[in-house]
This record gives structure tokens, C-alpha cells and sequence, in this order.
């Protein structure tokens, strides 16, 4: 008896009290088909509230729309593992945002002073109602799953018996408590909706899902200037939002693009053993380079006499280069009446080292600010930068005994004879007596 | 009444490093930069501390595999660039950005001069500007011969002989000490291992470290004073230093990085000298052509070797005494006359710059 009125005699009640009560509701107090905004009383736990809320109940009520109207449709999609655990997942996801949202809204209700001045006892109905309705949906939910897909075989037939009035109760008497409980629970709702806040539903503000965010205030100046302070705010902050977002996004992507190549750099270049010896090779060979100086440094600390080249390698228009005891370069030169000329490479400008090609003019060049010096006296030219003449390096020539022939010391004078028909046994040397005496 | 001259010092101390301003809303929130037409000065500084990033940033790369030693600094660079994965790019980054971070301080120098920036309470901003001006040239001049090629080599060779040059001016009992200068400073008699391991230091560490502490001096007299007002009238309005300017500041930074990173990807540093002046150096051969201090010190170079040295010595001298001075010798002078001061320094540079060679080709044909 209970039974038939929980599944029969109350749904047509409902339907009907719902029906005839909108009407009403329509007819005397059609300003009041609303949800009585108290946003101006207190806004800010109202959007922590009501936006998961209706968000959360919209989805739901979506999902058992389409089980109640298309069974079929949704029966065969619900074959699908994949999109079945898809809409028990959103579904509850759904549903748990609902329970939060009502819960924030209820405890808005409760703490709030200014609310409760415009709080009816139906908002508290309303409130259990739906805390009820959506507790048990969670627990159906919860202890019994995938009801998306058994929901189309047991409580649509259900619904679908009331519509076309044979009422088949016989499955939804065997179900367990708690979804007897969820089916009278919508019941209740449907019955109490014409009487309260519940009434805006039937005016369908989709649109608030989509416009752009309204903010109701008290319309005075004092309000009217917080309110724009507060856009302000808000736009500026939004902007700065925008903008450091902006600013991490470009900097996330130049950051990756960077150190993708830094990352790089310190991995061990992979080379080919071809390149890898012409490496070493190179590398070697400016050892041995920096070792052959070291060597003539050596050699200038350790002997008196250091080779520069026969004799009669030497001529008068390509100087042959050699270091000098305090290892700066000098240019040998031999003279038309067969004698040996030895002057200091480093011009006397800035200490570039002067070229050894000698020009039609018996000249030498510094290359880096065009001084042109005299091979026989080491002058440099009329306005040339460098003023000072290059300096002569002393000199001694051995013959193949090892005898010395000749000499000249750094202020010019020459001492011995060279002998033309000998000259190809001549050595020329520097002589470190004679360059300290420099 | 004379207040006493300690005191005044301590005035003098306390009015120009305002600690009690060192709060980060005073500095950072409250802070407003005026914005007029000569703003963009404001900027030019912030570049060189985002161009002197990237020299930190790539210089300690180039560190993993630099290697200085006379045998070693040319092949370990040629390793780098031809070798190691990006390490064309990283050594392009270093160079073009050490020449626009040099630019950006310069250009920085003669716009804080136009905005008459240094006048009181900012002298001290100023003289630690002048120190980083002086620094950055140091390690231009240090950082040009680690690679030890032929035009790096004899370059510094040039740069040091100048040292010598004085000595004639000196009087005869004192006339070597130029030369024991340049010795020291070389760390032999002639250019070699000694004089890399010194300029190596000196580029690596302890001209990174002294730069470290004169930008700190640098930005905190910055933050703590505010921007100069440049101009005289009032300006037309201000930004806020936080958000606004700092975000136009890292705009600037991003396109300067764009351009930079660009140019290093397409265009080697090493490509605007002709090839022989990139071969190792060669202590025995001689001098190759066409040898020049990098682009920045051309506006000395130019006239050094145009004029009697005595003239460049005491010319710089008294520029570089200026420009320590310039609070003081231009306290009364009008923002009007800065700006032709600062245009006049300007154009001068831009000319020698650019036209330095052809002005010395004119005259010496």
C-alpha cells in the first residue's frame, strides 16, 4: 500500500501539484518566477556556491534526460567500456561539485545575518531537499555502479509506465532503499518546485552560462563608485594576469628553444676518428711549435752564440727573420759589398714586427702604421709614425774552421775581413757579449 | 657658523646613499619613472645589464673548454667553433653581445650626460657608472687577446707599446718607468704566456668581480634615488617601476635577445676580419696587415695615430678626469647645453666610429 502511493499516487501528485501550481504561480505572482538574487547581500561564497552548483546539477540533469527520453540510444552507447566509465566519471564528478556547492550555499545561508533576513522557510526545505536528493545520488552511485547503463532497463521503464498512464511498479518495488529513496526524493522536489525558489527553472536562464559576468549592486553613488573601483581593480589585475602569463609563456618557450641548444654544449662532441686524429694532430703541432720556442729561449740563456744562417743564403731583398737574445725578432740582410746587416724587427712605433720583403727603394715596411725603414741605417722614413731608427743587432761571421773573420757591434763598428772567394764557408752568429753591450 | 668638516662629510655620505630608503616598496612598488621624450635612455642601462647577463652566461660556458695557454688558447677556440655542439653559436653570442653590451654602455653614459642625470643627490650613481664604463673597456681589451690570433696578439702588442710611448714625455731619471709599467702588465718583456695568464685572470676573475661590485653600487643608488627626471619641465606622466616599466624593460630585453640570438646563428663575429688575422699567432713571422683595436676604441685609436701622442695623453687625461667631475664641473650648467654637450660627444664618436679609417686614409694617403 505504502508502495503504490510512494511510486503511484505520489508522482501523479507531484505532476499535477507542479503542473497546476506553475500555472498559479504564473498567473498571480509572475514577477516572482525567480531565484530571488541575494548576490547584492553577500556575493562572494555565493559564486564558491552557486556556480559549482548549477554547473554540477546541469550536467546531471542532462545525463538522466537522455536515459528517461532516448533508453535505446544510450543503451547501445553505454556498451561502450570506454564511454561508460567516461559518464560514471563525469557523473560523479558532477555530482560531488553539486554536493560542495550546496554545501557552501547552506553554510552561506546558516552564517550570513543579512541572508537570513531574507531567508524563508521553504529556502531551508529546498536546501535538505536537494542535499538529500544529491547525498543519495552519490550513494546510488556509489553503491551501485554503472548505473548509467542498468538505470535504462529498470527506472525509465518505470517513468515511462506513469507517462502513459499503466503504471509498472513491479521492478522498482525489488530495487534496494536508497534508490527508492532517490525516486522519491525527485518526487518530493517536483512537488514542493511551484512554492519556492525552485520556480525559476521553468524560466530557463540557460543564457547565464554563457553571458558575460553581471554583478547586482545597490544602485547609489557611494556603491556606484566601489563598483567601478573594483572593475578597476580587477581589469588591472586581469591585464597583469594576461600579461606575466604572456611573459612565462614566451619565456617557457624561449627557455626550451635555449637550453636545448646549452644542454648540447656541454655534451662531449661526437667526432669521427678522422677528424679526431686531424685534431690532435693540429694540437701537436702547436706543442711542438710552442716547444721549439721555449728551445730558442733556452738556447739564448744558455749560449753565447747563436746561429742565423749562412752567409750566402743571405740578400738584399728578402731579410731573413731570426729572434734575437731577448727573443724579439731581427732581420738578417747581406749587403752589396758582401757584408752582413742585422737589424731589429720590432718598429719602433708600437713593437709591430716589420716585414722582411724590401721594396726598389731599399726599404722595409711595417704593416700596422706604414713605416717604411731604410735596410742600410734602420731609418724610418720622412713623417712615418715610428721617429727612431731600427735598432742594429752586433754580429760575428765564423769561417768553417770556426775562427772568427768579422765582427760588428750594435753602434756599427766593424772589426776582420770578409774573404769573397770564402764566403760560402761564412756563418753568421749573434753574439751575446756583444748584445749586452747593446 | 662652518659646520665641521666631518660632519659634513657625514652629510654628504648620508644624503647620497639614503639607506633608510631600503625598503623593497620604496624601491620597487612606490618608484615612478617619468616618461618624456628622452626615456629612452631609461632603457639603454637596463640593456647592458641584460647583454653583461648573457657575457656571464656564455663566458662560463666558453670557461668548459677554453684552455689559456700560448700552445693551447687558439686550438681550444677553434675547437670550440668548429667542434663542439653549438659552440659557434655560444662564442658568437659572447663577442657581438660584449660589442652591444660596450654600445649600450656608452650610449647609456651620453644619455645619462644629456639628462643631466648626475646632478645632485646622484653623483655617487655616476662615478660607479663611469668605474663600469672604464671596466667594460677592460674587458674589452683583455677578452680581444685570449684567442691569441695574429690581429688579437699584435693588437694588444699596439694597445700596450702606447704605455712605452710615454716614457718620452717623462723626464729622463723616470723615462723607463713606462716601460716597467708595460712589463708588469705583461708580465715579461715581450708578449707571450705570462701576459695571457694575465689577462686571462684579470678577464675571468677579477674584472668580473669588481664589475659584480660596483653594478650592486650601481642599481642599489639607482633604485634608491629614482630615476633622474631628465628633463626640466614636468614630465608628462609616470610609470609605475613595478609593473609597468619592468615590463617594458624585459620587452626591450626579449627583442634584443631576438636580434642577438639571431645574428649569432647567422653571422660569425670572426667574419668581418679577413682570414690571415684569424691564424694562430706567430711570434717569429711578422706583423700581418690591416691590424686595429676592436671597433670601440677606434675613437682613440684613430687620432693616435693621426696626432702627437702627447696631445691623445692629455686629451684623455682630462676626459677621463671630466667625466669623473661632470657633477661637479656641470653643476650649473642647463639641461639645454648638456644635451649639445652629450650630441656634440655623441656625433664625435659616431664619426671616428664609422669613419675613423677613411679620416686616416684622407690624411696620411
Amino acid at each position: 500500500m505504502l508502495e503504490l502511493f510512494a511510486f503511484v499516487g505520489l508522482p501523479y501528485a507531484a505532476i499535477l501539484i507542479c503542473v497546476a501550481g506553475t500555472v498559479w504561480r504564473f498567473r498571480n505572482d509572475q514577477y516572482g518566477i525567480s531565484s530571488l538574487s541575494s548576490q547584492f547581500l553577500e556575493g562572494k561564497k555565493l559564486l564558491w556556491g552557486s556556480a559549482p552548483w548549477h554547473i554540477g546539477i546541469l550536467i546531471i540533469f542532462l545525463g538522466h534526460f537522455i536515459a528517461f527520453l532516448m533508453p535505446g540510444v544510450w543503451q547501445r552507447l553505454m556498451a561502450v567500456p570506454l564511454l561508460l566509465a567516461l559518464a560514471e566519471m563525469t557523473g560523479i564528478a558532477a555530482t560531488v561539485m553539486c554536493l560542495l556547492g550546496l554545501i557552501v550555499l547552506f553554510y552561506r545561508r546558516l552564517t550570513s545575518a543579512r541572508l537570513q533576513k531574507s531567508t524563508h522557510i521553504g529556502d531551508f526545505i529546498v536546501t535538505a531537499l536537494l542535499l538529500a536528493q544529491v547525498g543519495l545520488g552519490l550513494m546510488v552511485a556509489g553503491g551501485y555502479r554503472w548505473g548509467a547503463s542498468w538505470s535504462t532497463g529498470t527506472l525509465t521503464p518505470y517513468i515511462w509506465s506513469l507517462i502513459t498512464f499503466s503504471p509498472e511498479i513491479s521492478v522498482i518495488r525489488d530495487m534496494p532503499i536508497v534508490i527508492q529513496a532517490h525516486v522519491v526524493g525527485a518526487w518530493l522536489i517536483l512537488l514542493v518546485l511551484p512554492f519556492t525558489r525552485l520556480i525559476h527553472m521553468v524560466s530557463v536562464p540557460l543564457q547565464y552560462l554563457f553571458r558575460s559576468p553581471q554583478k547586482v549592486v545597490w544602485n547609489n553613488p557611494r556603491r556606484n563608485n566601489q563598483a567601478v573601483a573594483a572593475r578597476v581593480t580587477q581589469e588591472s589585475r586581469r591585464h597583469f594576469l594576461k600579461a606575466a602569463f604572456g611573459l612565462s609563456a614566451a619565456g617557457l618557450l624561449l627557455s626550451v628553444g635555449v637550453l636545448d641548444k646549452l644542454g648540447r654544449f656541454f655534451q662531449m662532441p661526437g667526432l669521427h676518428h678522422d677528424e679526431e686524429a686531424n685534431l690532435l694532430e693540429t694540437r701537436l703541432r702547436r706543442l711542438q711549435l710552442t716547444a721549439e720556442e721555449k728551445e730558442l729561449e733556452l738556447e739564448r740563456l744558455r749560449s753565447d752564440y747563436i746561429y742565423v744562417a749562412k752567409l750566402a743564403e743571405l740578400n738584399g731583398t728578402v731579410g731573413k727573420y731570426f729572434i734575437d737574445y731577448s727573443m724579439r725578432p731581427g732581420l738578417a740582410f747581406r749587403a752589396e759589398d758582401g757584408w752582413p746587416m742585422l737589424l731589429s724587427a720590432k718598429c719602433t712605433h708600437l713593437g709591430c714586427t716589420v716585414g722582411n720583403q724590401v721594396d726598389a727603394s731599399g726599404r722595409i715596411l711595417c704593416p700596422c702604421h706604414v713605416s717604411y725603414f731604410d735596410i742600410k741605417t734602420g731609418m724610418p722614413n720622412e713623417g712615418a709614425p715610428a721617429k727612431a731608427p731600427l735598432d742594429r743587432i752586433a754580429w760575428v761571421v765564423r769561417d768553417e774552421q770556426g775562427n772568427e773573420v768579422a765582427t760588428e757591434s750594435p753602434r756599427g763598428s766593424r772589426t776582420g775581413r770578409l774573404d769573397p772567394t770564402l764566403a760560402e764557408g761564412y756563418s753568421l752568429f749573434i753574439v751575446r757579449s756583444l748584445s749586452a753591450e747593446a | 657658523m662652518k659646520q665641521p668638516l666631518v660632519s659634513t662629510l657625514f652629510d654628504f655620505i648620508a644624503s647620497r646613499i639614503p639607506l633608510h630608503k631600503l625598503d623593497v616598496r620604496h624601491m620597487i612598488t612606490e618608484k615612478e619613472v617619468p616618461v618624456h621624450r628622452m626615456s629612452w635612455g631609461y632603457y639603454v642601462g637596463g640593456l647592458a645589464l641584460f647583454f653583461f647577463i648573457i657575457q656571464v652566461f656564455t663566458g662560463m660556458m666558453l670557461l668548459f673548454y677554453y684552455e689559456p695557454t700560448v700552445s693551447e688558447a687558439h686550438e681550444s677556440v677553434e675547437y670550440i667553433t668548429h667542434f663542439v655542439t653549438m659552440g659557434a653559436l655560444i662564442r658568437n653570442l659572447h663577442a657581438w653581445s660584449a660589442s652591444f653590451m660596450i654600445f649600450c654602455v656608452i650610449a647609456h653614459m651620453l644619455s645619462a650626460l644629456a639628462m643631466k642625470a648626475f646632478a645632485k643627490p646622484r653623483e655617487i650613481t655616476w662615478i660607479a657608472g663611469v668605474l663600469l664604463l672604464l671596466i667594460t673597456f677592460g674587458f674589452g681589451f683583455t677578452g680581444y687577446l685570449l684567442p691569441w690570433n695574429q690581429i688579437a696578439v699584435n693588437a694588444t702588442k699596439v694597445g700596450l707599446a702606447s704605455i712605452d710611448q710615454m716614457g718620452q714625455y717623462l723626464p729622463a731619471a723616470l723615462s723607463h718607468l713606462a716601460e716597467d709599467v708595460r712589463v708588469t702588465i705583461q708580465g715579461a718583456p715581450a708578449i707571450g704566456q705570462a701576459t695571457l695568464s694575465r689577462f686571462f685572470a684579470l678577464h675571468v676573475v677579477i674584472l668580473p668581480l669588481m664589475i659584480f661590485g660596483v653594478i650592486g653600487l650601481h642599481v642599489l643608488s639607482v633604485q634608491l634615488h629614482g630615476m633622474s627626471p631628465g628633463i626640466e619641465d614636468k614630465p608628462r606622466r609616470k610609470d609605475k617601476f613595478f609593473p609597468i616599466f619592468i615590463l617594458k624593460d624585459f620587452k626591450e630585453w626579449g627583442i634584443a635577445f631576438l636580434v642577438l640570438f639571431i645574428l649569432s646563428l647567422c653571422l660569425p663575429f670572426d667574419s668581418l676580419f679577413p682570414y690571415p688575422l684569424l691564424e694562430p699567432y706567430n711570434a717569429l713571422g711578422s706583423t700581418p696587415d690591416g691590424i686595429k683595436p676592436e671597433w670601440y676604441f677606434y675613437f682613440v685609436y684613430y687620432p693616435m695615430e693621426l696626432l702627437p701622442f702627447w696631445v691623445i695623453i692629455v686629451v684623455m687625461t682630462f676626459a677621463t678626469l671630466g667625466l669623473f667631475a661632470a657633477p661637479w664641473i656641470f653643476k650649473g650648467t642647463s639641461h639645454k647645453t648638456m644635451r649639445w654637450i652629450a650630441s656634440a660627444i655623441a656625433a664625435y664618436m659616431i664619426v671616428m666610429t664609422l669613419f675613423g679609417e677613411n679620416i686616416y686614409h684622407a690624411i696620411k694617403g
